[in-house]
């Protein structure tokens, strides 16, 4: 008995320093994040002092901590200085034999800077590894995205930034001439309303997370001409109910699935959970489509193949499927 | 002699109490469920939903009848009566008016199964139930599990403080695991982590809800012999054992059946904040401490309770919708709040 | 009435650690009011305990008007026997009838609700205690002594036979410990109810109870009338303790006054 309650007692002590610590770090995060943008002007301008003094040479040990970028760096000839890319970069097959530092949420600041970078591509967000970084005097890109011209904005800023501004200038203007030529053969043609499903429970209807009208994906929608049936409420995500699917009654749905969430031998059954639906159009009309792809979730230089598989699955007649 | 004194306030037989308590409370329930799927953001005619001359599939208002409304209602119904039942027997085992569904780890089971099931993209169907509910059922029963192998193992002294201790214990534990498990998702795994911790009643489909009333109709089974006993058992062991009550053999009872109830409704709607909490403690204010009355009505409450503030939620932003978490957290806290202040 | 008969309790079992009752023997005649008397860890409490049904007994009998304690089912017990603990804590807001027809639990059965009778019985108990005209308040709301008399009034609505008190008055001040010996000897001389009373206050018992049972150790070192067995050399045995016992003629009992320790 007594014995019992000893253990007892250690345990809930161990469980509550465990929780008191979990919850201090967490603490610490959340104050870290309140930081002023004052320090990012500093240490943009950093950047930029950086940046001057070799100019000619540009860096040649970079760490890209966003997927995106590392894509439109391997696009614009600069792959070879790449020195460390995150946990997420999956594209080009390049990025396996690269050094892995993190992602958005975790990024192991000390591997960072043990690879000795002389530029660092971080999240505007990641208040806490922009200032460990300025602290260590490493220049560093903050990483902005929003929409659909943020893309070929980004990998302009990013050349101008390494010193292979031409490269860059060329690739950006080449996305931006496939994405204008999808966006001609499609003008004209009748836009159906397009319900854009970003994720939901497998086998069922819920916990929908739809496009609601913001956002490099609805921008991809709307250019490969489709219109986004929630485009008015103006959100980057929705969740969506089922009453609101049955009113709005989409034309045409397309759900998007990235890394291994979608098995082959799944697509037809998950196709088929929509059919407790009847009344909406894309059901009747059988056009559910279920897009497997990594492209949807970078917007870096393949957002040109993610805008032209929106564009064949909703005009098939243009583009000869 | 006293008696002539205690004549001019006679008290009404409890029979007839619960016959009033019943009647009133089952009468509100049952106009929830009835009006509620009628109203929405989406105007619908009930005389379209049923007419005959339409084909189902082609017939918009019975489908939003038939597939966004009612298994929704019946669901905050089914959890809104679930959570308020074991919230009544909670704080009546913990002798501590604080108690919820969420003070012995169950809840917090609940979500780790789902965490669990959506970061590692599980996807099975059991009985036409997808992995997701499936797999927070499974982490409710584990949590009852070491929470009821906690308290069992201590066979004589004070055992509501080693369940409360153990329980505790447990919800802090699985409550590292389930932040340690968040940690491991992707971005998007993450997103629909925390969608999922909002609660939705929005099940659109019978089979979850006929699935949640196999571990509810038992957890209902074992209500039903509780009520005097929790009575008996909230004024003291040592009061309730002398007068007759198998305080082990009840205590186990009340926690199943309360887990079982806590562990179907998380696994059906995710994590509802507040009504365990708050419902017992309205109902106490309207009928009184006898839980003979205070668990009938609860369950009936909690059913027209969360039926109205998953309503709220639909329409009050309308077009878009609110998770329903978050109507029961701004009605709840401050209803919390005051209750508190009452006390002191 | 109440024979027990060599029984013995450990915690942990036949052979746990602590042996907390050790071969203890007494008898009770029905309409008497005995003291059980001892210091602390004497075992009183788990006496209490086993005579309420609560714990068995690792060895020995408890035996209740010719019927075995052990072998009657708890709701048997439960209707001859009525435990009044030292406090009483309620979570909830019940009312003060509500508390006395809670005594009824063990004459319903499992889904019974109280009939007229019942609550008849109820108010009874009240009229008995002096508390009705509480009837109707809350609990939570009432003095010290007031509860105290309530919870008496509950365990006569459930067992008039034999009380069990487990230090009615350590909890009270003098002058309600003076208003529940009062009403303890009342209930005794009026319905001859049967009572055991743990406690530690030697002048309670030696006011109340005609006999007293001496606990140290978790064995009986003595037992008797009052007046031959609550005396200064037990006292010493109990409690190391000089005391001076004298006949107070005021008072009509003996009285107690610790001097200092042995």
């Amino acid at each position: 008995m007594a014995a019992a309650s000893k253990i007892l007692r250690r345990v809930a002590i161990i469980v509550a320093l465990v929780a008191a610590t979990s919850v201090t770090a967490d603490l610490k995060v959340r104050t870290a994040s309140r930081m002023s943008a004052g320090t990012v002007v500093r240490a943009a301008s950093l950047a930029t002092t950086g940046s001057r003094a070799d100019l000619q040479v540009g860096p040649t040990r970079i760490i890209s901590l966003v997927p995106a970028t590392t894509e439109m760096l391997f696009v614009m000839g600069a792959g070879n200085r790449i020195a460390g890319v995150s946990d997420y970069d999956r594209f080009p097959p390049e990025v396996a034999k690269l050094p892995k530092v993190g992602g958005l949420i975790d990024p192991n600041v000390e591997r960072v800077i043990s690879l000795k970078p002389d530029l660092v591509i971080v999240y505007d967000t990641q208040t806490d590894l922009k200032q460990q970084l300025d602290r260590a005097r490493i220049p560093m890109f903050r990483y902005v995205h929003r929409g659909l011209p943020d893309i070929t904005e980004t990998m302009r800023a990013l050349g101008d930034r390494i010193g292979a501004k031409d490269a860059a200038n060329a690739a950006a203007a080449r996305i931006e001439a496939q994405l204008s030529a999808i966006k001609a053969r499609v003008a004209g043609r009748p836009r159906p309303s397009t319900l854009l499903v970003f994720g939901r429970d497998a086998g069922a209807l819920r916990h929908i997370d739809a496009s609601g009208g913001y956002g490099f994906l609805h921008d991809v929608l709307e250019l490969a001409g489709g219109t986004d049936v929630l485009g008015d409420l103006k959100q980057q995500s929705v969740d969506v109910s089922t009453e609101m699917i049955l009113r709005r009654a989409p034309e045409a749905i397309i759900e998007l699935h990235y890394g291994e969430s979608l098995k082959t031998e799944r697509i037809e059954d998950e196709r088929k959970v929509w059919n407790a639906l009847p009344s909406v159009p894309a059901v009747k009309n059988n056009r559910v489509y279920l897009l497997r792809g990594d492209e949807f979730v970078v917007p870096g230089p393949r957002i040109v193949i993610a805008a032209e598989r929106f564009a064949q699955t909703l005009h098939p007649q243009v583009f000869g499927r | 002699m006293s008696h002539a004194v205690a004549a001019h306030r006679p008290r009404v037989a409890v029979r007839v109490r619960l016959a009033w308590t019943v009647a009133v409370f089952g009468t509100i329930a049952f106009l929830a469920c009835l009006l509620a799927p009628l109203v929405g953001s989406t105007p619908i005619h009930l005389s379209t939903v049923f007419d005959r001359s339409l084909s189902y599939a082609d017939n918009i208002d019975a489908q939003i009848f038939w597939v966004a409304r009612l298994p929704r209602v019946l669901a905050a119904a089914l959890v809104g009566s679930s959570l308020a039942l074991a919230g009544v027997v909670f704080q009546a085992l913990l002798r501590n008016p604080l108690a919820s569904p969420d003070t012995l780890g169950v809840s917090a089971g609940a979500s780790l199964g789902a965490m669990i099931a959506i970061t590692f993209n599980l996807d099975f169907s059991l009985f036409g139930v997808t992995a997701v509910p499936v797999a927070s059922f499974i982490g409710s029963f584990g949590a009852l599990g070491i929470v009821y192998g906690l308290s069992a193992a201590r066979r004589r002294g004070t055992s509501t403080i080693v369940l409360l201790l153990g329980g505790v214990t447990v919800q802090a534990l699985l409550s590292a695991i389930i932040a340690f498990v968040q940690y491991l998702a992707d971005f998007t795994q993450t997103f629909r982590n925390v969608r999922w911790l909002m609660g939705s009643l929005d099940v659109a489909s019978y089979p979850p809800l006929l699935a949640a009333l196999i571990p509810m109709g038992i957890s209902w089974i074992g209500f039903a012999t509780l009520p005097r006993v929790l009575d008996l058992i909230s004024i003291g062991h040592e009061s309730a054992a002398a007068r007759g009550v198998d305080v082990d053999r009840f205590e186990r009872v009340a926690l199943v059946s309360a887990s079982l109830a806590t562990g179907a409704a998380v696994a059906l709607a995710g994590p509802v904040s507040f009504v365990g909490l708050i419902v017992p403690h309205l109902v106490r204010l309207l009928v009184g401490a006898d839980h003979r009355l205070v668990l009938p009505a609860s369950a009936l409450f909690g059913a027209a309770f969360l039926i109205g503030c998953d309503l709220v939620a639909r329409t009050i932003i309308a077009p878009l919708e609110l998770p329903v978490g978050i109507i029961t957290a701004i009605i709840g806290g401050p209803v919390f709040l005051w209750l508190l202040l009452r006390r002191s | 009435m109440l024979k027990a008969t060599d029984v013995s309790f450990s915690y942990g079992g036949r052979h746990g650690a602590r042996r907390v009752i050790d071969r203890v023997s007494f008898e009770v005649e029905r309409g008497t009011i005995v003291g059980l008397l001892g210091p602390n860890g004497s075992g009183k409490t788990t006496l209490v305990r086993i005579l309420a049904g609560m714990l068995h007994p690792d060895s020995g009998h408890v035996v209740l008007d010719g019927a075995s304690v052990m072998e009657m089912s708890r709701r048997d017990l439960a209707r001859r026997v009525a435990l009044v603990p030292q406090e009483t804590h309620t979570t909830f807001d019940f009312s003060v009838i509500d508390m006395v027809l809670m005594g009824r639990y063990p004459h319903l059965g499992p889904f019974e609700l109280e009939r007229p009778a019942d609550l008849d019985i109820a108010r009874d108990a009240l009229d008995a205690t002096g508390t009705a005209d509480l009837e109707s308040r809350s609990f939570r709301t009432l003095s010290g002594g007031e509860k105290q008399r309530v919870v008496i009034a509950a365990a006569l609505a459930q067992a008039s036979d034999l009380l069990l008190l487990d230090e009615p008055t350590t909890a009270l001040d003098v002058g309600y410990q003076f208003e529940i010996a009062t009403l303890l000897k009342r209930l005794n001389a009026a319905h001859g109810t049967t009572m055991i009373v743990s406690t530690h206050d030697l002048n309670l018992a030696a006011s109340l109870c005609e006999r007293v049972v001496l606990l140290k150790s978790g064995c009986v070192v003595a037992h008797g009338v009052t007046a031959e067995t609550l005396t200064a050399e037990n006292i010493r045995l109990l409690y190391n303790v000089e005391a001076d016992v004298q006949f107070h003629a005021r008072a009509g009992h003996l009285t107690v006054v610790p001097l200092g320790r042995a």
